[in-house]
């Protein structure tokens, strides 16, 4: 009864389009192309990598090889890039949108993203507080709601330099 | 993302772009001088008529920067 089971989900998880056939349990046959791209700057484009971190508006995600196709909003947060060689390099990025496309590729937009060490915590900290500021101070709604989307970034990045 | 009241004040490119300014604010002294000249846009325009253009007219006028002072007294 268990090995049925067994091969009616093996036979789930293969999938349709895939005509080489065998795909081990363990190991991951396909790569994920990558394209991590600013409007200033290039920081991957179609490279090969095996899984990537994104922090969507909905939740934290992990994006492998043949992922069903989606967009997801970014919010402020860490996109972490696994190659094969499971080493991971870590970009903060502002915002944007990830899209994964039907043919392993995920592209990654964002306005600005730098890599961990090029934040200076003293900065952060001290954003954060003249964020605090205007957000319960008595400006306009604007200029709070404007001083509340800064204060998610400066906690995300602080979060991030924290770990 | 949180706070997501700003979708009743603002569109999704302001917060983009209040987001990016927040980022570039926070990186270390030389990344941050060389990201500030990316926030920085500046427009112009111009009004044609009868093939003849207008005044070039800057969206947001630059402010009036100081004249220096010389080195020799």
């Amino acid at each position: 009864m268990s090995a049925l089971r067994l091969l009616s989900s093996a036979a789930r998880r293969a999938p349709a389009a895939f005509a080489t056939g065998r795909r081990g349990y363990a190991d991951v046959a396909d790569k994920l192309k990558l394209s991590l791209v600013l409007p200033h700057q290039a920081l991957f484009t179609s490279a090969d990598v095996v899984q990537v971190n994104i922090p969507a508006a909905t939740g934290d995600m992990g994006i492998l090889a043949n992922h069903v196709p989606s967009i997801e909003a970014l919010r402020p947060g860490v996109v972490e890039v696994l190659d094969s060689t499971n080493t991971s390099k870590k970009w903060f990025v502002s915002s944007g949108f990830a899209t994964v496309h039907p043919n392993n590729k995920l592209t990654i937009n964002a306005i600005e993203a730098a890599p961990l060490e090029d934040f200076s915590a003293e900065a952060v900290r001290a954003n954060l507080a003249e964020a605090q500021k205007v957000a319960a101070g008595s400006g306009s709604e604007e200029d709070k709601m404007e001083a509340r989307i800064e204060l998610d970034l400066y906690e995300a990045l602080q979060h991030a330099l924290g770990r | 993302m949180s706070s997501a009241t700003w979708r009743n004040v603002f569109t999704y490119n302001k917060y983009a772009q209040i987001a990016a300014r927040a980022l570039r604010q926070s990186l270390k002294e030389n990344e941050r001088v060389a990201a500030e000249k990316r926030g920085v846009t500046i427009l112009r325009y111009q009004q044609w008529e009868n093939g003849q253009g207008g005044q070039q007219v800057y969206l947001n006028p630059p402010e009036e920067t100081n004249p220096k002072k010389s080195a020799a007294v």
